[in-house]
């Protein structure tokens, strides 16, 4: 069911202005495997795309792709009208951040930072003058002579960071540059990063498979599953109106209820589901069997209009406390079914067993084909 | 008990250190000697071994001839076994596992086979140059000295810096000389070491392929004390000794014998 990624956003989308990086048909393959499968991006001047997926899902090969450390088998790529589909690597002048991020061990900071400067040939006066430009944009002034091993992790990612931009690249690409990182450290690096990277205006692909990081960084988001965009869209659209089941399921927790199609009118179809009648919008055949994904957020306590909501009762499975918020999962019929609800305040006597109602709205409901036993 | 136990430790230690230093220790004290034979203790001191090594020629030509070959092999080695390195280390090449204990299989072999497989192999193949064939012999005998050190190295390498240095606008081969040689140049240094003295000191390959005129010191060495057993091969002894102190002093300061040591 998933369809191929198209060239252009869809027209609900904002960015219209033409591409800056175009990716066009790309395909990988790897001995028999196909790692990237005529796959089409195309990303707007000073835009910040992530590419998020889980392992395997193609999205490092893309950047490698667009690195120019792999050749692609098919397809062509595009930066600023130039086609680089056939220029070496080191003659693109696209940075890269590293997942390790690579820092030479034997020169110190400043030389690390350096190195493209040298590489390209740039006067030592400037090449100075550079580095401690780029070192105060990391606000690592004081570590310029330092060996680099001796720096701590968010420290290097600094550095890599200061090395990939100070011969002001084309385009920056990161490869899971925070997944070194202790968590607390990596939602600080997160904010900065983007604000060094904004404040640039330079335009970068993210590598990540951590769909909070994606959601905190990036103008747009690319979910990426078996070589194949599944949805490209703005961190709000792809979180609250995903337009696939995996997008639904990769980025964000979900409730996910199977049911079979009753009736339809207008844009809003029936459901009938172990949870009684289920309305949602979208267009489907009478007789189909689907799949309802609803956010946990979305879901309150107690009925709602009837219009309006969708009201089902459930018995609560077990009760997981977070603290400013809970999440309860309920009993549900079918296998491979969930129903997980999040509250900010619990009635009193909820505990696995009770039995409670339930409402969301009906456009917050979400409707896909069920996937097929062979796609499981 | 504990006591004797630790001593019995000690003096078992000095009697090997002793065992292991005294024939270089017998090897120096000779070439000071001023009798006409090898004879310990020498009966009194002189420099004469030293000074009638300004007309040993052939000794002379000989010690020219195993730098040169030791030099040059231990360099092709260098070049090409760091090259195989990276392929087995990078996995370009099926089998690579395989392949690597090929590269260090000579090792492995008695050096008597190799040399008449080299003399064997030289005649079929029509090679008549001496001197190719032993720098040939040589590269065989050093790569497994280089491979090892180097595989070690680059088991250690993390080749997202090659990456990085192609990025940032260096060619594959710019990336590879000013990122990967630097940082595994203890490896390049002690493999290069240890292959320089294999070669060096070769006597079952080399002397199978050597002729009259072209022969390599090990084996000059043995022809002077089979003819004429004076001091002069302790006073070249001794001068290797220095050479090598003071190749070991050049490591140390170039990249530390610890590190060195640690491939």
């Amino acid at each position: 069911m998933s369809q191929h990624a198209t060239a252009t956003p869809p027209a609900t989308e904002t960015h219209q202005e033409p591409s800056y990086l175009a990716v066009s048909n790309v395909t990988k393959r790897f001995g028999a495997a196909t790692v990237l499968d005529t796959l089409s991006l195309s990303v707007g001047r000073a835009e910040f795309v992530s590419l998020l997926g889980p392992s395997g899902c193609g999205k490092t090969t893309l950047l490698r792709l667009i690195a120019g450390l792999l050749a692609p088998d098919q397809g062509a790529i595009e930066v600023g009208g130039r086609d680089l589909t056939r220029v070496a690597a080191h003659k693109r002048n696209i940075g890269v951040v590293f997942q390790n991020y690579a820092l030479f061990p034997h020169l110190t900071v400043a030389e690390n930072i350096a190195y493209g400067l040298r590489a390209k040939g740039v006067p030592k006066a400037e090449q100075a003058r550079k580095v401690e430009n780029a070192l105060g944009l990391v606000r690592m002034e004081a570590f310029a002579d330092r060996a680099v091993t001796a720096l701590s992790g968010g420290q290097q990612q600094r550095i890599a960071v200061a090395r990939a931009v100070v011969v002001e690249p084309s385009l920056l690409l990161l490869d899971e540059p925070f997944s070194a990182l202790d968590r607390k450290l990596r939602e600080t690096m997160q904010i900065e990063l983007r604000h060094i990277l904004r404040n640039l205006g330079i335009t970068s692909i993210f590598v990540t498979h951590d769909q909070d990081e994606a959601l905190v960084m990036s103008d747009r988001i690319a979910v990426m599953n078996e070589g194949r965009i599944e949805h490209l869209g703005t961190p709000s659209e792809v979180y609250a109106r995903p337009k696939s089941l995996y997008t639904m399921e990769f980025v964000g927790q979900s409730s996910r209820i199977t049911g079979v199609v009753k009736g339809s009118s207008e844009s809003l179809v029936e459901i009938d589901t172990p949870f009684g009648m289920i309305r949602a919008p979208g267009h489907f055949l009478t007789g189909s069997k689907v799949v309802v994904g609803v956010r946990p957020e979305a879901i309150a306590a107690g009925e709602g209009p009837a219009g309006e909501y969708n009201t089902v009762r459930g018995t609560v499975a077990e009760v997981i406390y977070f603290g400013s918020r809970t999440l309860l999962h309920f009993q549900t019929a079918q296998e491979g079914d969930r129903l997980h609800v999040e509250l900010n305040r619990l009635p009193d006597t909820v505990e696995p067993g009770s039995a409670m109602t339930l409402r969301w709205r009906v456009d917050d409901s979400r409707v896909f084909p069920a996937p097929t036993e062979a796609a499981r | 008990m504990a006591l004797f136990g630790s001593l019995f430790c000690r003096l078992i230690l000095g009697l090997v250190i002793a065992f292991l230093f005294m024939p270089i220790l017998i090897v120096l004290t000779v070439s000071f000697s001023s009798s006409a034979v090898f004879a310990f203790p020498p009966p009194g001191f002189s420099l004469r071994w030293y000074a009638s090594l300004g007309n040993a020629d052939s000794m002379l030509q000989a010690v020219w001839l195993s730098t040169q070959i030791a030099a040059l092999s231990t360099a092709i080695s260098l070049v090409l076994g760091t090259l195989c390195a990276i392929a087995i280390t990078r996995g370009m090449i099926p089998g690579a596992k395989a392949v690597a204990t090929f590269m260090a299989s000579p090792l492995m072999l008695p050096g008597l086979v190799l040399g008449i497989a080299f003399l064997q192999a030289a005649r079929d193949f029509g090679l008549r140059d001496t001197y190719t064939t032993l720098l040939i012999a040589h590269v065989v005998i050093t790569m497994p000295f280089i491979m090892r050190t180097v595989l070690a190295s680059l088991s250690l390498f993390d080749f997202a810096m090659v990456d990085a240095a192609r990025m940032l606008g260096r060619s594959y081969p710019a990336a590879l000389w000013t990122v990967l040689v630097p940082n595994i140049l203890p490896g390049f240094v002690s493999g290069g070491l240890f292959a320089f003295i294999a070669s060096f000191d070769n006597y079952p390959v080399s002397i199978f392929l050597v002729d009259v005129r072209t022969k390599t010191l090990p084996i000059q060495l043995l022809n002077q004390v089979e003819m004429s057993p004076d001091p002069t091969v302790a006073a070249i002894s001794a001068l290797l000794i220095l050479g090598t102190i003071v190749a070991l002093i050049v490591c140390d300061r170039l990249v530390g014998l610890k590190r060195m040591a640690s491939i």
